[in-house]
């Protein structure tokens, strides 16, 4: 009987041991999370108890909030816990930011307002988002991307047409129209359901000191410049052209692919094609790849640029390894950095060389807003409206006067120091009359995937401007 | 007192004998592994064959499709070279890794004779090295722009400029590249399993072959390679099993490309259910990596013959 007890006992602790070893994994992981750990552990029935509150609370609100619908008063200080998730760390850059309008609207406005700061790798952003949004346990506030994957969270009905409740709250005139017309062209709709982060114009970055070494006076204004200077720099023993390459960065390799493809087919050659109004393969854009292959067929992307990170890209311009890097104005930030071995005035700035000026002005940008702002729509209310207010009335200052960038918002305020890469940025952004979108904003996962891996062989010369567009185009297919 | 050790071992098998007869026992036992491999192997298995006839993500554009998925991968050109790409990697890294993990092994026992613990040590280090920290490593010794990394500044300093290349920029050579930098790191597990079982075979039949005139070759062939054999398999299916699920290294050295150059059907499938939310086609493809790890683990097991002594 005793051995019986015994053996009972031992298995017993057998089982424990096994169930608590197979929770220990699942446990750690869980850990860091902490706040929200603690939160959400009081579990589904907590969760279920406050969603049908809020569910409640959204229906009688929102009649409330119509009835009043003013905002124009003081903040009735709501007490509200949000849950904001971003790609940016709190030390850095957006995140910033983002903490700091949060902790100044907690301090100056709204004492009953709280908040947490989730860091998602970039990487990982879009397959979490997709993730919650299926769980129906979106973020609060929640950083995502503009173009197709919004697209998919409007369609399903996941997200806070933002647009409306801009103008619910009287603060439309906070993003400035030049933002609005990019977000809404990008999510195809005539309202925004995101807020921007960001107002880049990207285009071609050159080391003026290479320049004048191969004889080169001004930046070029036309294609056919832009080669005969590729070509001049090229005889002079100088790499012309650098752009990102490696796996997994090669964005910076299509969006030279773009530069061509948008200034010989249209400002609308993406879309019409991912509309279906177009082939991928048609000729035009066929041969805006077949250029990009025979740019690196004639080497001047120099050797290996499948290895190539944007990072290292950057480098050499400004170490004097290559001329011509293609990037965005988000580039300012590296270039003014004491580690700019080309100081502050090394690295010149021009817009995309233009083929026809009646297909793609000179004044037309490549621009973005980088990566947007989304509201969870089961979770806002009138506690997030006000936050939303005071966020759109005031990061557009913040940013000014913090960083000297601008996000897409109105500002009030100029930087005490604005450094000079800054300063070139603002001229570039102010002389953009026309905007269109980088290669891979309309295309969905796939069809992005493949455009971007598949030109690394059309880099190597692997595929030539045929082969690789028709792979995008058979993406396209399988995708639908 | 020999004796008293043989009447403990009889009462040791016997206890262990009434142990095993007792159903009970067994059950108490085996149940809750039972359970616990159910809940995180079998019932995983399940749910991806049941999602594999829907498209979309669950939660987002859930649709029951029928055998939709399954017949995709006939027309997908990309599974067919991510299938190839994985075939080629598992067929020369086991080769390489058990092939030369064995010449390890047979050179401490019978050439090294110094320095042969030091060795050992230096060629088993690999093997603690985190993955991505060994990706890292070869990335810089591949390394082409902005600066020549070990391998291309040695083909250059030697006078063959003319073979310094993009080595894992490169369709031709990416894949090698990558195979390369498996074997490196694997080797030191195998040869030091491998040396653990050429210890365990008698000098004395090792002399006796001597002394009946085998060569190295003869000693090898019919000594060695027949006694060896047992754990020559298992290391074969160590290194299928590290193989068939090929994903870290590649993502750490080449992310996969250039292009699908090294793109394994694992990393496909995670691209396909995670970047293009096809959950369904991602199971399909998972349910054939994992015929794949049947299939493989049949064949290697037909060499597992029992010897007739």
């Amino acid at each position: 009987m005793k051995k019986r007890v015994l053996a009972a006992l031992m298995s017993t602790a057998l089982l424990a041991g096994m169930l608590a070893g197979c929770a220990a994994p699942a446990a750690a992981p869980a850990a860091p999370a902490e706040e929200a750990v603690a939160e959400e552990a009081p579990a589904e029935e907590a969760a279920a108890e406050e969603e049908a509150p809020a569910e409640e609370a959204v229906e009688e609100e929102a009649p409330a909030a119509e009835a009043s619908a003013d905002f124009s008063g003081e903040d009735p200080q709501l007490e509200k816990h949000l849950k904001i998730s971003t790609i940016w760390a709190e030390d850095n850059d957006n995140g910033v930011l983002i903490n700091m309008i949060a902790k100044e609207y907690q301090e100056n406005v709204n004492p009953n307002f709280t908040w947490e700061y989730e860091y998602i790798p970039s990487a990982d952003l879009t397959q979490k988002i997709t993730t919650l949004a299926a769980a129906d346990d979106l973020p609060d506030i929640f950083a995502y991307e503009s173009g197709k994957p919004i697209v998919e969270l409007i369609e399903a009905d996941k997200i806070v047409d933002i647009g409306a409740e801009l103008a619910r709250i009287g603060d439309t005139d906070y993003v400035t129209p030049s933002a609005t017309s990019l977000l809404q062209t990008l999510s195809g709709t005539d309202t925004i359901y995101d807020l921007p982060l960001g107002l880049n114009v990207e285009g071609f970055w050159y080391n003026k000191a290479l320049f004048e070494e191969a004889g080169i006076e001004a930046p070029p204004a036309t294609m056919d410049e832009f080669e005969e200077d590729l070509q001049k720099l090229q005889d002079a023993g100088i790499q012309p052209l650098v752009a990102g390459g490696a796996s997994g960065e090669t964005w910076g390799s299509t969006r030279v692919v773009n530069a061509i493809t948008v200034r010989t087919v249209g400002n609308d050659a993406m879309k019409k094609a991912a509309d279906g109004e177009a082939k991928y393969t048609d000729q035009g854009y066929v041969d805006a790849a077949q250029k990009v292959a025979d740019w690196a067929a004639k080497g001047y992307f120099g050797e290996g640029i499948n290895t190539v990170t944007m990072n290292a890209a950057g480098q050499m311009l400004m170490s004097g390894q290559a001329a011509i890097f293609y990037n965005g104005s988000w580039f300012s930030g590296s270039l003014n950095s004491e580690d700019n071995a080309a100081g502050e005035d090394g690295i010149g700035f021009f817009n995309i060389p233009v083929v026809d000026e009646s297909i793609s002005s000179a004044t037309d940008y490549s621009m973005n807003c980088g990566n947007i702002l989304c509201l969870d729509k089961t979770k806002y209310d009138d506690a997030t409206a006000w936050f939303l207010k005071y966020f759109v009335e005031h990061i557009g200052d913040a940013a000014m006067s913090t960083q000297g960038t601008i996000k897409g918002y109105t500002y009030s305020t100029k930087a005490e120091d604005i450094k000079p890469y800054t300063q070139l940025v603002l001229d570039e952004i102010d002389k953009a009359t026309g905007a269109f979108t980088w290669y891979e904003a309309t295309m969905n996962a796939e069809v992005s995937k493949t455009a971007q891996e598949n030109v690394q062989l059309l880099l190597t010369g692997d595929m030539d401007g045929q082969a690789y567009m028709e792979s995008i185009q058979e993406a396209a297919d399988m995708a639908d | 007192m020999p004796t008293a050790p043989a009447v403990k071992k009889k009462t040791g098998r016997s206890g262990m004998k009434k142990v095993l007869g007792n159903k009970k026992a067994i059950a108490l036992f085996v149940v809750p592994a039972f359970i616990v491999y159910t809940i995180v192997v079998i019932a995983p298995i399940a749910v991806s064959f049941y999602y594999s006839f829907f498209s979309g993500t669950p939660g987002l554009k859930w649709e029951f499709v029928g055998m939709k998925n399954f017949l995709r991968p006939f027309q997908d050109s990309r599974f067919r070279d991510a299938l190839f790409v994985n075939l080629r990697y598992i067929g020369f890294v086991m080769v390489g890794q058990v092939g030369l993990g064995l010449c390890m092994a047979l050179l401490f026992r019978f050439w090294l004779k110094r320095f042969k613990n030091l060795i050992r040590t230096l060629l088993f280090f690999p093997v603690v090295l985190p993955t991505v920290a060994v990706g890292q490593l070869f990335a810089k010794i591949y390394e082409i722009q902005p600066n020549y990394g070990l391998l291309n500044s040695l083909l250059a300093n030697i006078g063959l400029q003319q073979y310094v290349h993009a080595w894992i920029g490169e369709m031709d050579t990416a894949l090698p590249s990558l195979i390369v930098m498996d074997i490196w790191s694997a080797i030191g597990f195998h040869a030091v399993i491998l040396y653990g079982a050429i210890l365990d075979i008698s000098d004395d039949v090792i002399e006796a072959a001597a002394i009946d005139g085998a060569g190295s070759f003869q000693l090898f062939r019919y000594i060695l390679a027949p006694l060896l054999r047992p754990m020559i398999v298992t290391c074969a299916i160590f290194s299928f099993s590290g193989t068939v699920k090929m994903f870290e290294s590649a993502k750490a050295l080449t992310g996969g490309g250039p292009g699908n150059a090294t793109k394994s059907l694992s990393m496909y499938m995670y691209e396909v259910a995670f970047n293009y939310n096809k959950v369904g086609y991602g199971s399909v493809i998972a349910l054939f990596i994992f015929l794949m790890c049947i299939v493989g683990s049949f064949i290697i097991g037909l060499f597992d013959t029992k010897e007739d002594i």
